[in-house]
């Protein structure tokens, strides 16, 4: 379904700086000619898997490991510069809802507005406005210009809409719950529901209960490398133990050490009491 | 052949994003304002209506032997197209920047969605323009409607896909280069004046009229002229040219956007 070969991403740092009338007239008078510095950034490096129809895979790995990146290459929004993605099947990015939202528009124009963005069909909207609207709870401000409503209001329309469709391959960049508390458990659901509904799913998040919960396989990635692949339990134990810089036995044997203390404890104030 | 039908096949997977893109832009445009939409029509009219009396009453412009209201308006109308229409298609991929780094979509659709936004303006001033052609005028001035109109919309159409091709050269320049959205307003006064536009092109000495006769602009405005104040064809080499120069400029700005659109994300 998803094909990842040896995909490379590289960001150029320089870019910022070096572009400006400023920077050539300074580095005229600079005689040194400072060596450039290499500023680059590899975002991801080689990162190669596989991703077959109606899996879940977990992408797991600390800030800046390339997780995002791995997924706007995989939705597309990004090229990468070595490597290829191949890609079989609709998919419905759940990175950042609301692209494309105007805020001068009402609602009722930016369901279509946005729904275009994703790429529905006018068809495909008019069948589905209703429900939109029905999960939204936005019915009586329809015809509101956007600008006007909360943030949460917002969100709720926009998730409405990002979640309408029944996508080949999901891309979900943590559950998102929104709103206010009946919302943000309808919302969870919501997507639970997606998720496990037998498509194809890249799910990343910080949440190990989660991921556990719901990924038959994950991948562990850390400065753009791949460091791990493999059954969920066993990466997550792994990422975990890691990121909390202990080793499983280090652990076990803390454990081991509480609980002798603890016994001993106990007996202690049995004695006490005798 | 099949690379043609993918284009085709593309675009019309798109349209309909393309449609919301253009539909946006005339509500927000108009939001909020008493007349709304009458102001597409009267905007250009009372423009139009300055430009006309600065010029035939307080510089007393002339062009002997026509009516100087249409042949002012006819210029007018097409530059006024090509101007707004290429200086938003060159900002549009920038605007657009939150969008694109969200979800995919193919980029060309901005600058493109821009030039026909602009372009249904466009046709909505053709209505006063045509309304002038009738009214105005006497005796051998006189403009009347003849069978070479029907090439009209051929000319205009040249003139639109020329401002397309234009649109996406500029806005694949102005991302790596922002200084662009200056230079280029700079660019666009000086062609706006070696246009004739409210001039013509007698007054130009003999040597440079040559030079005068290459800007693309002038050969549009020029055959629409031919057509609408001579009631006569533009003949078929400047028929033709349209047609080159349009579709010229088409391949040109859509082969730099198409060779660099992938690393526009990188410059947001």
């Amino acid at each position: 379904m998803i094909n990842i070969d040896k995909v490379s991403m590289k960001f150029d740092m320089g870019i910022e700086k070096n572009f400006s009338f400023k920077m050539l007239f300074v580095s005229m008078f600079d005689k040194k000619k400072r060596r450039k510095k290499k500023e680059y950034f590899w975002a991801l490096k080689d990162v190669s898997f596989h991703v077959n129809k109606g899996e879940v895979i977990g992408l797991i790995g600390s800030n800046g490991a390339g997780k995002s990146t791995l997924l706007k290459v995989v939705s597309g929004v990004m090229k990468p510069t070595n490597g290829k993605v191949t890609v079989n099947g609709s998919i419905a990015p759940m990175i950042e809802l609301g692209a494309g939202f105007d805020p001068e528009l009402t609602a009722r124009e930016n369901i279509y507005l946005n729904g275009a963005v994703l790429g529905y069909s006018k068809q495909f909207l008019d069948s589905k406005f209703e429900e939109i609207v029905e999960f939204s709870e936005l019915r009586d401000f329809l015809d509101a210009p956007v600008k006007n409503f909360s943030s949460g209001m917002v969100a709720k329309l926009a998730f409405s809409i990002s979640t309408i469709v029944n996508p080949e391959i999901l891309i979900v960049d943590e559950i998102l719950s929104v709103g206010d508390i009946k919302f943000q458990e309808k919302s969870r659901q919501k997507m639970m529901e997606m998720i496990k509904g037998g498509t194809t799913v890249l799910y990343v998040s910080h949440s190990m209960a989660s991921i556990e919960e719901l990924c038959d396989r994950v991948v562990w990635l850390e400065h753009g490398h791949v460091k791990m692949i493999g059954d969920t339990k066993e990466v997550c134990d792994k990422y975990y133990f890691e990121q909390m810089g202990r080793t499983q036995e280090q652990v076990d044997e803390e454990h081991k050490k509480e609980k002798a203390e603890q016994d001993k404890n106990k007996k202690t104030t049995k004695k006490g009491k005798k | 052949m099949t690379a043609l039908k993918n284009i085709i096949a593309n675009f019309k997977h798109y349209s309909f994003l393309m449609k919301q893109l253009i539909m946006r832009d005339f509500k927000v445009k108009y939001k909020r304002s008493v007349l709304g939409v009458v102001w597409s029509l009267l905007y250009p009219v009372l423009m139009m209506a300055v430009m006309a009396l600065v010029f035939s009453q307080m510089f007393k412009f002339k062009v002997e032997g026509v009516n100087y209201l249409v042949y002012l308006m006819t210029g007018l109308v097409m530059w006024n197209y090509f101007s707004e229409a290429s200086n938003l298609s060159m900002s549009s991929v920038v605007t657009n920047f939150p969008l694109m780094t969200k979800v995919y979509i193919p980029k060309y659709i901005f600058p493109i969605a821009k030039a026909l936004f602009v372009a249904i303006n466009f046709v909505l001033t053709l209505i006063p323009l045509l309304v002038i052609i009738l009214i105005t005028g006497s005796g051998d001035t006189k403009c009347v409607i003849t069978f070479w109109y029907l090439l009209l919309p051929y000319i205009f159409a040249c003139l639109i896909l020329f401002t397309i091709g234009m649109g996406l050269l500029l806005s694949t320049i102005s991302i790596f280069f922002r200084d662009m959205f200056y230079i280029y307003g700079i660019v666009l006064t000086l062609w706006n004046y070696l246009t004739p536009v409210f001039y013509d092109l007698t007054i130009i000495p003999e040597a440079y009229r040559g030079l005068f006769k290459l800007n693309p602009l002038y050969i549009f405005i020029n055959s629409a002229r031919e057509i609408i104040l001579f009631h006569r064809s533009p003949g078929l080499t400047n028929l033709a040219l349209c047609g080159v120069i349009a579709f010229a400029m088409l391949l040109v700005g859509g082969i730099a956007f198409k060779k660099k659109q992938d690393q526009f994300i990188y410059y947001v």
